[in-house]
């Protein structure tokens, strides 16, 4: 039996919590089967053996990005529906969770998520107030994040086994393609504001160019070497309140 | 701000818990609306102690650090969501004025959303358990979505139980730092927060570059932010 509408929206809300029983033996499996439910219910209505057949097959190992796992919701539905014979669904399970993984993560982990964060840290540090700039972050990423989803799951039960081709080089991979210079002229600045803020704080005002051209050799130096990196400034914050507490016990 | 002043009541500390709850589970199992990053889950924090701008100061830092460690593939990455309404609710409990007692905020917020990690790997291995075996689940697709639903709610547990266990002696450490004051030694410890945030900035950068070209733009960027800061405009 085709799914309905109602079907399809069960579905597609059921993928918000994809990852919820992410596990390192099935990793996001399960929850590709619990969203996918509401459709082979509806597929298999009346046939126990087709539909525990088909959510066992939904259960093995698979993983992809969160949102984009939507699209392969929809997709396995759409094969199931059409009956197609479980070796090429394992074999489209397989071709698809590699692109599924990378586009998403570079896409929206890698560029959305950050350039919505720093627009708002940047609305705050000009000031907008707190309020309003985490309303800001949260509506300008969940528009994309809604679209992102839903664009998924269309594109999915539509294209079915063509899915694949429609990730490699598409929109999605190119936009992230275009977006990391804004994302990393963003990250300088605002870096440089936030600075200046806790200066602000301490009373006192960003006017060292010793302080500035310090800060610019190391955040260069962590860009090339982020692991380093990060650990370095990992310790500066520990070290950061031992200074503070132990000049204020010296005096 | 003393200690007659601080108040941190069961009616706070359960709200706290709730939203800790919630905010744990954002992240991985439901929704993802991202409520979870920093400069939301620090200005929670801060607004239930009625200063979020305090909070939201305490999130812009957190932030920045966390910004260097996108969950790419199997990296690891700090759980931010109780982490930050613990240190941002700390910071504003303790006045949100105090120097000493943001740079000790922090640390407890950067420290919490590592043990936050370790608790997210405890929970996955639970997982394993809870969704097994499946021929049992693929039989009975009811019991399926019943533990699905189960692993939703020990996420927002796991929030929830660090938020209860970190809340308050976070609050009193960073309440305790209140009484400390600038010091000529003290005033280095501004540097070494500016050069973290500089090491983390650059470490972030990296994270959304593709390769290493482009490092420039940093520069470019950081510029622009000094221009504003000299032009007044901030």
């Amino acid at each position: 039996m085709k799914p309905l509408r109602s079907d399809h929206v069960a579905a597609w809300s059921r993928t918000f919590a994809v990852q919820a029983s992410w596990n390192y033996r099935t990793l996001v499996g399960a929850g590709i089967a619990y969203a996918m439910l509401p459709l082979l219910r509806r597929i298999y209505a009346g046939d126990p053996v087709q539909l525990r057949e088909s959510v066992e097959r939904s259960m093995r190992p698979f993983n992809g990005h969160p949102y984009l796992c939507a699209m392969a919701v929809a997709a396995l539905g759409r094969l199931e529906q059409e009956e197609a014979d479980p070796e090429t669904v394992e074999k489209f399970r397989n071709a698809v969770r590699g692109p599924l993984g990378t586009v998403g993560d570079r896409a929206v982990w890698g560029q959305w998520r950050p350039i919505c964060v720093l627009i708002s840290m940047f609305a705050f540090l000009m000031g907008a107030g707190p309020g309003w700039s985490v309303a800001l972050f949260l509506v300008l990423y969940n528009g994309g994040h809604f679209a992102v989803r839903t664009w998924a799951y269309a594109v999915g039960w539509e294209a079915g086994l063509g899915v694949g081709r429609l990730l490699k080089g598409g929109w999605l991979e190119r936009w992230a393609g275009r977006m990391w210079p804004v994302n990393m002229m963003l990250t300088g600045t605002v870096a440089l504001l936030v600075v200046d803020a806790l200066v602000r704080v301490a009373g006192a005002s960003l006017e060292s160019e010793a302080l500035i051209g310090v800060g610019a050799v190391v955040a260069l130096a962590a860009f090339r070497f982020p692991r380093q990196g990060g650990r370095v400034a990992a310790v500066l914050l520990v070290v950061a309140p031992v200074l503070w507490v132990l000049g204020a016990l010296v005096g | 701000m003393s200690w007659s002043e601080l108040y941190l009541g069961p009616g706070t500390w359960i709200l706290a818990v709730l939203a800790g709850a919630g905010l744990g589970m954002d992240s991985v199992s439901w929704p993802q609306v991202m409520v979870s990053r920093p400069i939301v889950s620090a200005t929670i924090g801060g607004w239930l102690f009625g200063n979020p701008a305090a909070g939201m100061l305490v999130g812009l830092v957190l932030e920045i650090y966390a910004l260097q460690h996108p969950p790419f593939g199997a990296a690891k990455y700090p759980d931010t969501g109780p982490a930050g309404l613990v240190a941002g609710a700390a910071y504003a409990a303790s006045g949100g004025q105090a120097v000493g007692a943001l740079l000790v905020s922090l640390v407890i917020g950067w420290g919490l959303g590592w043990v936050g990690t370790v608790t997210i790997y405890v929970r996955r291995r639970l997982n394993e358990r809870i969704m097994s075996p499946d021929a049992d689940l693929a039989a009975d697709p009811g019991l399926l979505e019943q533990r699905h639903r189960i692993a939703i709610w020990l996420d927002a547990l796991r929030g929830g139980v660090l938020v209860a266990a970190f809340l308050v002696p976070s609050v009193l450490a960073v309440t305790l730092a209140v009484g400390t004051g600038p010091s000529a030694l003290g005033r280095n410890a501004f540097i070494a927060l500016a050069l973290g945030l500089a090491a983390s900035a650059g470490a972030a950068a990296r994270s959304s570059a593709f390769g290493v070209r482009g490092w420039p733009l940093i520069l470019v960027g950081a510029g622009l932010g000094l221009l504003l800061v000299l032009g007044g405009l901030t």
